[in-house]
């Protein structure tokens, strides 16, 4: 097959006019300059990275060096990265981008991340790899902007749609792409009309609980890779749990796919100390919970009004202000509301203006004061949330609050006041995916959440690269509770914290007993009372027990 | 590139445009810019516009680079410069800009008496590149005799053992090409596309190959479909644009260089 070969004529047509005009001619000296300048640029071999000469402020890690360089070599620059929380997946990206601005294979990129991240990427691709990104916020910088960071749910939309797709992008970046597991949806819909030639999908959480969301990801980066969707799903069952039945399937996906384990990069972790922090009630905060509790003996009204028993106790045991503002609405929402119902409606409200102070809150404060040093406390609950900022306020300890529903800037501004001015962040979600905090080394727990999935992404926040300290989390559990029973039993039983999530859900997949997400949604989402939890729990953890013998037997074997 | 060849790069770089160097000390340099370099370089139109409407008094800027920050004073305020720092990338750019064509005679010290005769090459630095899913380059710098039709293989490291100047030195005369410029120009790309059509393509062969490979997954994925649709040429255009191997033979620069018959053996 002949081998198409251009030929750039534009150097010729500006000579001849020299020649006609007589002049004017450059220096020799500079003639010179340029053609050593040529002899440095030039890259005389397709293997091999250039980046690392590049940069000056940053040393990249070597497992990282080494994605980049699998993913030019031997995926053709097409993968996703799906590297455990915290090990570095922008600085690969970043990586890959650049090897490739450098050798001159992308001129234009565009990355596409969620909202609360896109001034934070813009600024590391700037100041770590000196790309020149640009946040989208004007509609020029599609045309104007060889690099652009912006929102997918703003590029999506006209005026910029029509904008992105008439740019001709050699690179396409997605962060959290595990969000366009659903071909359904706008977005995916939207990510799949790109036009990818080189295409980076980042994803923190393994994508292997249901094998439709590796099919509906891998087809978004290679369709084709795992054959069409009939052919797939008669292959495979739709609702097949784990990636790892099958071999075959695995293997393939491996081409596209890159992960890696914080025990494969041979780094040194700052450790995890983690303290279970036991709270007594106060008279009158037990006798709300009490009360709580003795509910669902009092006939099944409560079934009516659509709430689950265990959120209100959960609520219980954060603060009196949670309780509170969910029965007010639970009271507004009924719209003839029995008698009875609002006598017992008001009877808790009764109780729960009889709490005089909250234990955990006083706890909270013993620890921060004793830290003397950056906190974050993380709360399931809004209520809990303003309430201990007013609480710390008493107290002279400055916090910013934190939380998934803020907007871009004012998730950077209160990321930039926690690190400057204030002592505490108080944040409601994990939520903020992606943002880094690791400047400060602190973690108390006031609630846990059900999903042990958040938690490892809450610790995540700051148990990452950069982290240069030991971490220390402090999880409150109110004694006697339905806390205390699930701390018992999920987080200790299982050594949760001391593991990777992943781990586990290796071993459970591979014995064929479904992701332990999945049971644990089950287990505190569809109990219907704490009897059948502690049933389920029990289940569960023995279940787990064998998987980690089995583990252990195979590792006997293996030595 | 070394630090301390950044740090002489930029030194000549500086002296070839006839900036002055106010300090030339370890780990940094101190320069003041010429207007045309201010122009070249610090990209503040508007200022330059605004002083012609208004014909002020021209003041071009201090630029002060750190070559090696462990050496240069703490309080030296200025950019730090590195191998992949965008301002070095921008003097390289500029480099090539300001250099792009040259007309140089060589100075050849003629007997008393005598008359030397200076002959026309057509000199040509070139920057081949090989592009697929990869890409790498060569350099080439090939000289073209414009009455003979001789050609020659690494022009520019012959010229550096040679005296030049751009002006015709004295008793000396050029002789007229036969060979247009412009068509010389031509016979060197002729010339490169045949040697290159020579070469072992394996590396070609290879893209090619995943090129297909992939385009047989597409296929596949959408064959259930009765209407392939818009998504389905875009992923064809994307797998083009990824895979299909080409090279491009790029100009770095070049011009007219006037030789004595023995300055290139």
């Amino acid at each position: 097959m002949t081998l198409q070969i251009n030929f750039d004529a534009t150097w010729q047509d500006e000579f001849q006019n020299r020649i006609d005009n007589d002049g004017p001619w450059g220096n020799w000296d500079l003639f010179k300059l340029t053609i050593e300048v040529e002899n440095q640029t030039v890259i005389p071999a397709f293997d091999g990275l250039q980046v690392d000469k590049h940069l000056s402020n940053l040393t990249p890690l070597p497992h990282q060096l080494e994605v980049a360089e699998q993913v030019v070599e031997n995926m053709n620059g097409k993968a996703i990265l799906a590297d455990e929380v915290g090990l570095g997946k922008t600085i690969e990206a970043g990586l890959i981008l650049k090897e490739y601005m450098i050798r001159g294979l992308v001129k234009k990129a565009l990355i596409l991340v969620p909202a609360s991240l896109v001034s934070q990427w813009a600024i590391e691709l700037n100041s770590k790899f000196f790309i020149p990104a640009v946040a989208q916020k004007k509609s020029y910088v599609w045309e104007q902007c060889d690099v652009v960071v912006s929102s997918i749910d703003t590029a999506k939309r006209e005026p910029h749609r029509s904008l992105v797709f008439e740019q001709n992008y050699d690179l396409i970046i997605i962060d959290e792409a595990h969000k366009l597991k659903n071909n359904k949806t706008k977005n995916y819909e939207f990510v799949q009309s790109l036009k990818k030639k080189f295409c980076l999908l980042l994803t923190a959480t393994p994508i292997q609980n249901r094998i439709s969301e590796i099919f509906n990801l891998v087809s978004l980066l290679k369709p084709g890779h795992l054959g069409t969707e009939t052919s797939f799903y008669e292959k495979y069952k739709k609702n097949a749990r784990s990636l790892d039945d099958d071999e075959g399937l695995k293997e393939l996906v491996n081409k596209v796919m890159i992960r890696n384990r914080r025990q494969d990069t041979g780094i040194e972790w700052t450790k995890r100390h983690v303290e279970t922090v036991p709270i007594h009630f106060s008279k009158e905060e037990r006798a709300l919970y009490d009360a709580i509790s003795s509910m669902h003996r009092e006939g099944n009204w409560m079934t009516d009004s659509q709430f689950s028993l265990m959120t209100l106790q959960r609520e219980a045991c954060s603060s009196r202000e949670a309780v509170f503002y969910t029965l007010r609405n639970m009271l507004k929402k009924q719209e003839q509301p029995s008698v009875a119902f609002q006598q017992k409606i008001e009877e808790l409200i009764g109780l729960v203006e009889n709490i005089q102070q909250n234990a955990k809150a006083q706890k909270a404060l013993e620890i921060i004061q004793q830290i003397n040093d950056k906190v974050i406390i993380f709360t399931e609950y809004r209520a809990t949330q303003l309430f201990l900022q007013w609480f710390l306020k008493q107290h002279n300890i400055t916090s910013v609050p934190f939380r998934g529903g803020f907007k871009r800037g004012k998730k950077d501004w209160m990321r930039e006041l926690f690190q400057n001015h204030a002592q505490v962040l108080i944040a409601t979600e994990a939520g903020g995916e992606g943002i880094n905090l690791q400047f400060c080394s602190y973690i108390i727990n006031f609630d846990l959440p059900w999903n042990p999935m958040r938690l490892e992404q809450r610790i995540g926040r700051i148990h990452r690269l950069g982290q240069k300290n030991d971490v220390h989390i402090y999880n409150f559990a109110t004694k006697d509770t339905v806390e205390e029973h699930v701390l018992k039993l999920l987080y200790e039983k299982i050594h949760l914290f001391e593991k990777v999530i992943g781990e586990l859900d290796d071993i459970l997949t591979k014995l064929q007993f479904g992701s332990i997400n999945d049971h644990l949604i089950d287990i505190f989402g569809q109990s219907a009372s704490e009897g059948e939890m502690r049933i389920k729990m029990d289940n569960l953890t023995s279940m787990i027990e064998f998987a980690e013998s089995v583990k252990e037997e195979n590792q006997h074997a293996a030595t | 590139m070394q630090q301390h060849e950044i740090h002489h790069f930029l030194l000549r770089y500086f002296h070839a445009n006839h900036c002055e160097i106010l300090e030339n000390k370890p780990g940094y340099l101190v320069i003041q810019l010429t207007v045309e370099l201010d122009k070249e370089l610090m990209n503040r139109p508007f200022y330059w516009h605004y002083l012609e409407k208004t014909g002020g008094v021209a003041n071009p800027m201090e630029l002060t680079l750190i070559t090696n920050p462990s050496l240069a004073p703490d309080d030296i305020k200025g950019e730090i410069i590195h191998f992949g720092s965008p301002r070095l990338h921008q003097i390289f750019q500029s480099t090539k800009n300001l250099a792009g064509y040259i007309r140089l005679y060589e100075n050849y010290e003629a007997p008393p008496g005598t008359q030397t005769a200076l002959r026309p090459w057509l000199g040509l630095n070139l920057r081949i590149s090989y592009q697929c899913d990869r890409k790498k380059d060569l350099f080439k710098s090939i000289g073209l005799h414009l009455i003979n039709g001789q050609m020659v293989e690494q022009f520019h490291d012959k010229l550096l053992h040679l005296s030049l100047t751009p002006k015709i030195p004295d008793f000396s005369f050029t002789l007229s090409p036969f060979i247009k410029p412009q068509s010389g120009v031509m016979r060197v790309a002729n010339f490169l596309q045949s040697e290159i059509e020579k070469e072992d393509h394996t590396w070609a062969d290879e893209a090619r190959l995943r090129w297909q490979k992939d385009l047989q997954l597409l296929e596949r994925f959408y064959e259930d479909a009765d209407e392939k649709g818009e998504s389905f040429e875009n992923e064809m255009t994307a797998l083009q644009e990824q895979y299909e191997p080409q090279v491009h033979i790029s100009i770095v620069n070049g011009g007219l260089f006037y030789l004595t018959d023995e300055a290139i053996s």
